[in-house]
């Protein structure tokens, strides 16, 4: 298992495009990748559109991406990565 | 010929036939299988999926086609959520291991998500209930074998009456064929409001029963500028209704011309038109490319429709969206305007006897200094990325200026403090809108760079009378003409200190009103961005001499209705 954490930090949050782009990307890995909400200490598989809208991730919040599998470790990092670009956002 | 009433949510006048819109709506009945047959209903389930993502890349690829972009996302995005791999794997759960039918168990996860989704807090993914929505009853259709049935090949113009227009409907939308829109449900603010407006079609929304009280190819004579329907109409409306279409598309049209250009008048007078900014949405900042500032940033929807205050950083974020924006015009960002009638869940406010009256806006402010130094803040941050002029809402006496000025002053020494840069050019002035204020202009000029005209509350606080009371309807009067003179007693004080004064209010956008305000010698008016072209085309025609006479005969004139009556007669050939 490998776990990395982040804020949110575009605009949108989670939601809408950078949304789509988050799961497309997540979607590419073979582990299981769950996304935490720290301030509420739930979670969402990273990889469903709904459970993440349903999560709710404004801008400011803070999350930990866990993987368990074969490429957990690049898969964490590329999530990271893709949120702390700010999904191209300004 | 019966009349209906609804919801203008998109200006315009149609007639033409009903098209009656009743789409299939499918319904999922409990239903359960025999274990042996599980691996078959995986299939089936499989099948469902597979033709429903067909028919969506099918209506995607055509959309892009057709260089329509953004509505293509749509689709892309009901095919994820058709994929969503929580939704599918208790699908496939509820199939193998509860024996139901495929249809039922998509029925239950999705009402189930749909719910989940419901209770969000942020209004943005609620509304993606509406595409859920669409994707299962397009797999639940799919599963029936029933071809879809949309708007996207109608055969003849046509009022599209419906109980309500999902996104895939709003989407394929034949645009050239539909006349209006009448639905059963929905406000200004709906996704088919939204769409109407930007396709320009006339939308009547809110009509109850609508969809029982018509019937197909049925008559309608729709006037979405008053909000009323006319079914079965006679010869003479429907000659009146088609004479009034041709006026109204010929004013937009004309008006349109007007949109880009620059805001001079008939004697070369400029007069800059600035835009009022409520949720610094790139459609609304779209505008930008036909104004000269923004006269009035309401800062509330930062702080509405969430359970935490907004951080200092994330109104920066907002703030500078809209500064820089703008560049080097001016952007008035009005400090926070709440409290009385207006609520917010993140913050906790007493219900108060006379809201109105009441601890609102920068006395609220003065109340939460934390709040407000957080915005103050936030402003200040945001000023390096454009020529912000900050302005302070509700003021009422000399004292709330100085007292606002030096919450600025805390404000700027704490970013000092952290070592953060402000630009040193930020303007400060006050919102006009207690008639206190008015009548000492002379001595605030003083101490601010700066006011800008409230005419919705000035007029309500002169004149004594709520303006949400329907009962009072009569009673508030926007051409009094004790407002005019107290305007232009704001005006010529600010003038003496050579300082400027602009409108922000309703009055800025109405072409009469607007009319003796330029004469009265207000420096800019503000307003949302539908006004623009038509107070542009009002100016082009106007001299700033028929503009002082106006404006001294409105003062001059006795009553209301009489300076409205003065104002039509006057300015009808420029309107």
């Amino acid at each position: 298992m490998y776990s990395k954490r982040t804020v949110i930090k575009n605009q949108t949050g989670l939601h809408a495009r950078p949304a789509s782009e988050f799961i497309a990307l997540a979607s590419k890995f073979s582990s299981r990748i769950t996304i935490k909400k720290l301030s509420e200490d739930e979670d969402a598989n990273a990889k469903s559109i709904v459970m993440l809208l349903a999560l709710g991730l404004p801008m400011g919040e803070e999350v930990e991406i866990v993987a368990k599998g074969e490429d957990e470790v690049e898969a964490v990092d590329s999530l990271i990565a893709l949120i702390d670009s700010k999904f191209g956002e300004d | 010929m019966t009349e209906y009433k609804g919801n203008p949510v998109s200006e315009g006048i149609a007639v033409g036939k009903v098209y009656l819109y009743q789409p299939y709506v499918p319904e999922a009945v409990e239903g359960e299988i025999p274990e042996a047959e599980v691996p078959q209903v995986i299939a089936r389930y499989e099948a469902m999926l597979e033709g429903a993502k067909k028919e969506l890349e099918a209506i995607r690829r055509r959309l892009e086609e057709a260089g329509d972009g953004d509505k293509a996302k749509i689709f892309t995005a009901h095919q994820d959520i058709l994929f969503d791999v929580a939704m599918d794997e208790e699908i496939r759960d509820k199939i193998s291991y509860d024996l139901l039918t495929p249809e039922w168990a998509v029925h239950r996860v999705y009402e189930k998500f749909m719910k989940m989704l419901g209770k969000a807090k942020d209004p943005l993914i609620r509304e993606r209930v509406a595409d859920l929505r669409d994707v299962k009853n397009r797999l639940l259709r799919v599963a029936a074998g029933v071809p879809e049935k949309n708007l996207a090949a109608l055969a003849e113009p046509v009022v599209v009456v419906a109980h309500d227009l999902l996104p895939s409907d709003t989407a394929t939308l034949d645009r050239k064929n539909v006349l209006a829109i009448v639905t059963e449900v929905g406000g200004a603010t709906s996704h088919s409001a939204i769409i109407a407006r930007s396709y320009e079609i006339p939308a009547l929304l809110g009509v109850p029963g609508v969809t029982e009280k018509l019937s197909h190819g049925q008559e309608a004579a729709v006037d979405a500028l008053e909000g009323v329907l006319i079914a079965d109409p006679s010869p003479e409306q429907k000659a009146e209704f088609s004479a009034r279409r041709e006026a109204f598309l010929a004013r937009r049209a004309q008006e349109k011309k007007f949109l880009a250009v620059e805001p001079r008048m008939a004697d070369g007078t400029v007069v800059p038109v600035h835009l009022n900014v409520g949720s610094a949405s790139d459609q609304e900042l779209a505008a930008e490319k036909y104004t000269d500032g923004v006269g009035l940033f309401r800062t509330e929807f930062v702080y509405m429709g969430r359970e935490q205050l907004p951080t200092e950083e994330e109104q920066y974020e907002i703030y500078k969206k809209v500064l820089a924006a703008f560049g080097d015009r001016p952007v008035t960002l009005r400090t926070l305007d709440i409290g009385g009638d207006k609520k917010l869940p993140c913050m906790e406010l007493p219900v108060e006897e006379n809201p109105f009256l009441g601890n609102r806006a920068l006395r609220l402010c003065f109340s939460m200094p934390e709040v407000f130094l957080t915005q103050l803040r936030a402003a200040l941050r945001a000023s390096v990325h454009g020529n912000l002029w900050i302005m302070f809402p509700m003021v009422g006496s000399l004292d709330d200026i100085r007292r606002a000025k030096e919450y600025l002053e805390k404000a700027k020494a704490q970013l000092e403090e952290r070592g953060i840069p402000y630009s040193p050019d930020v303007k400060v002035g006050i919102m006009v809108e207690i008639p206190s204020i008015a009548l000492v202009a002379d001595l605030a000029a003083k101490e601010v760079d700066f006011a800008s005209i409230g005419t919705n509350d000035l007029t309500q606080y002169s004149i004594a009378v709520d303006r949400m009371n329907p009962a009072l309807g009569e009673y508030y009067q926007n051409y009094h003409p004790a407002l005019f003179r107290l305007i232009g007693y704001v005006v010529s004080s600010f003038a003496k200190e050579g300082k400027p004064v602009s409108v922000c209010g309703e009055m800025g956008g109405d072409p009469l009103a607007a009319a003796v305000l330029v004469g009265l010698g207000m420096s800019k008016l503000s307003m949302g961005a539908a006004s623009v072209a038509r107070i542009k085309k009002l100016l082009s025609g106007l001299t700033m001499e028929k503009a002082k006479e106006l404006a001294a005969r409105a003062c001059a004139l006795p009553t209301s209705s009489q300076v409205e009556e003065y104002l039509k007669t006057e300015l009808s050939p420029l309107l």
